[in-house]
């Protein structure tokens, strides 16, 4: 039995990330990123003022979980006119109510009033928010916390990257895998549509679009960004296709009588997955740095959305207030930096050229 | 190859009108035109009556359904004519013309520094590949190039421009002058250098990154070829290897690379120029989008597009001239 385990070979992405594992910079990288999934899943809880779970008038209560959708917050205590205040209101309207709070008591949409946490002074507002033990990251000119902020900005970071390479790959993949398979006129109509989306500047056509939508939110954003970033994933996975067309395997499965579809998602593109995997890492980084440059610019989600780059765009009317640009900032750096080197870990450990170099 | 010139130039054409033709529906979907945007933000009293507005629309020619307008535009351009910016009251061929001059200033200065200073660094990095120093050092440039460009400015805003507020360091932090155009022409010159500091400093250190980078890994391409083995064994010197052997055989991609940063030359950065409110290409365009001012939008993208379309042209072409192997057919 153990022969038999020891005889099989370990598998291509095995290897890989066995290769992977070995490099620290890369592996940080990865923890960091699994860092900022948990913040942005837990937003809530480590940032708000409204408690992760109550007890209130004899049922127990998730009012957090508002802050990911508004629907989510518990009809009572719109009916009890709470007002989105809660500590006050809960010990006045049922002394006998309890509640777990977030690890901070501040709001990223709002400034928190004075004595709204019994005893604790409403946030400094202008410039004089500097950090503090009460605002960690200080707070903005309308007095609101940068570090709930930026927790709660956690979400569109990470869901910018993966949704608009989501769209990227899916059209990238597509549009290279039919011309690289098909070969003559259904190559030349999609490398000349590639050749064309790629000689538009991207953030010309960026700003062009969201000025056309009339209410532009972050999901437009990622789409766009992930409409216009596919051209390099097309070209690469277009390459990969045309190399492995022509290899046995694909020659076997079309002699077993498989579909070009079959064909092209079964055999294929497993085995061009791994050179396609790193530009769209790569995409990853740039999306992230897209997102936040347009924030900056103004040309980010609408207020009050929560987004790293529009903390920074604040800061541009009042540089004397540092931490506004500091925190977001380096949080938007090392995102970039972490997907970087992920990237380029993974060229390196799925690249069989580069390994024998190594040696 | 003149077919193929002939070839390349006409499909590039056909993607101008595709792209311009595009860009054009876009532009004249936007909310608002260039007429009530720029009004009604300053002063809602001055907001047109409506047969005013209908008068001007006659006049730019905005009452008519947008296919019509792109066909109207391009005739134009074929003729030469750009159009009018109906926010600036000027023609476009002028405001570009005035805008070409400093962008070049910032991103032609940004180019030869990143250059200069990216290929000893490459060649460095190569030389003593593996080693501490040579790891510290390409870390440290990895950093940078993840460093976002608009991240940097505002930290270098802050540094020179408010902490070290009234003490000989300040730079300014917006603008290309501050002097009136009738000051003497040095003190002038002075004066704008002192503002090309910071932009061109975050300019530069972008593309030093990532030039520095693409140089060493073309380098580690290189020495593994047999020829430098060659001359390593026919006693050539390190240095004489790196220089004569090896480096010599990675001008190729950096040629092509050059070529494509054409775009960027003229273009220039839009986020940029609108941190340190540069007068340039960049902040023209973005200023364009916000006002609604087609003719500019359009006369922009065309510029922008060609330009990409004409540094992909030359890179190609460039790589055919040094590499004898390579051949447009």
């Amino acid at each position: 039995m153990k022969a038999a385990v020891a005889a099989r070979s370990t598998g291509f992405w095995a290897e890989a990330w066995k290769r992977f594992r070995r490099k620290k910079l890369a592996m940080a990288a990865l923890t960091f990123i699994g860092g900022l999934l948990l913040t942005a899943l837990f937003a809530p809880a480590i940032a708000g003022t409204k408690p992760v779970l109550c007890r209130y008038k004899g049922t127990i209560y998730a009012p957090c979980l508002g802050y990911f959708d508004r629907r989510l917050e518990p009809a009572i205590f719109t009916k009890d006119r709470f007002r989105g205040t809660y500590p006050r209101n809960l010990k006045e309207k049922d002394p006998e109510s309890w509640a777990i709070w977030p690890l901070v008591f501040q709001d990223p949409y709002r400034s928190v009033r004075a004595d709204e946490w019994p005893g604790e002074p409403a946030n400094p507002a202008r410039d004089e928010g500097r950090p503090s033990r009460r605002n960690l990251f200080g707070t903005d000119q309308a007095g609101v916390d940068v570090f709930a902020k930026m927790v709660h900005g956690t979400t569109i970071a990470l869901l910018v990257g993966f949704v608009s390479m989501g769209i990227a790959g899916t059209i990238g993949i597509i549009v290279g895998a039919v011309g690289g398979y098909f070969g003559g006129w259904v190559d030349m109509v999609t490398s000349r549509v590639t050749e064309i989306v790629m000689c538009i500047p991207t953030l010309v056509l960026i700003l062009a679009v969201i000025a056309v939508i009339e209410k532009p939110t972050i999901w437009h954003t990622m789409a766009i960004i992930g409409a216009t970033g596919w051209t390099g994933i097309a070209r690469l996975t277009r390459g990969e296709f045309l190399r492995l067309k022509g290899s046995e395997f694909v020659m076997a499965a079309k002699a077993s009588g498989a579909g070009p579809v079959r064909i092209m998602l079964r055999h294929i593109l497993p085995n061009a997955l791994a050179p396609v995997l790193v530009p769209i890492t790569f995409g990853i980084a740039s999306a992230v740095l897209l997102e936040s440059s347009l924030s900056f610019l103004g040309f980010g989600p609408p207020p009050p959305t929560a987004s790293w780059g529009s903390v920074l765009n604040d800061a541009r009317s009042n540089l004397a207030m540092w931490w506004l640009v500091a925190f977001p900032g380096i949080a938007i750096f090392l995102t970039v930096l972490a997907y970087n080197l992920i990237g380029e870990a993974l060229q390196e450990a799925t690249d069989p050229r580069l390994r024998e170099a190594r040696k | 190859m003149a077919a193929y010139l002939v070839r390349r130039v006409i499909f590039g054409l056909l993607t101008l009108v595709v792209i311009t033709c595009f860009v054009y529906g876009l532009a004249r979907n936007m909310p608002g035109t260039p007429l009530t945007v720029q009004l009604g933000e300053t002063d809602p009293s001055r907001k047109f009556n409506p047969e005013d507005l209908e008068r001007m629309k006659r006049i730019y020619g905005l009452d008519k359904p947008w296919p019509v307008g792109f066909a109207q535009w391009l005739s134009n351009v074929v003729r030469g004519d750009l159009g009018r910016s109906i926010s600036r009251k000027q023609p476009v061929a002028t405001l570009i013309a005035e805008r070409i001059g400093p962008t070049f200033l910032i991103s032609g200065t940004a180019l030869v520094l990143a250059w200069l200073t990216a290929i000893p660094l490459g060649l460095y990095a190569s030389a003593r590949s593996g080693r501490a120093d040579e790891r510290v050092s390409s870390l440290m440039l990895y950093v940078l190039y993840s460093f976002p460009t608009f991240v940097a400015a505002l930290f270098l805003q802050i540094i020179f421009a408010v902490w070290l507020r009234g003490t000989g360091w300040e730079l300014p932090l917006f603008g290309m002058s501050d002097l009136p155009p009738d000051a003497p022409l040095l003190s002038r010159i002075g004066d704008v250098a002192r503002h090309m500091i910071l932009p061109v400093t975050c300019q530069t250190y972008v593309g030093l990154a990532y030039d520095s980078r693409f140089i060493k890994a073309n380098m580690e391409e290189a020495v593994r070829q047999d020829y430098v083995r060659t001359a390593r064994a026919k006693g050539a010197g390190p240095w004489r290897v790196l220089f004569r052997h090896a480096f010599r055989n990675t001008l190729i991609p950096l040629v092509t690379l050059l070529g494509l940063s054409l775009p960027g030359l003229i273009g220039g950065s839009v986020i940029i120029e609108q941190i340190f409110t540069w007068p340039g290409m960049g902040r023209l365009f973005f200023e364009s989008i916000r006002e609604r001012d087609y003719p500019t939008i359009m006369g922009l993208t065309l510029m922008f597009s060609m330009l990409t379309l004409a540094g992909q042209l030359l890179a190609d072409l460039l790589y055919c001239a040094v590499d004898p192997r390579v051949s447009v057919e």
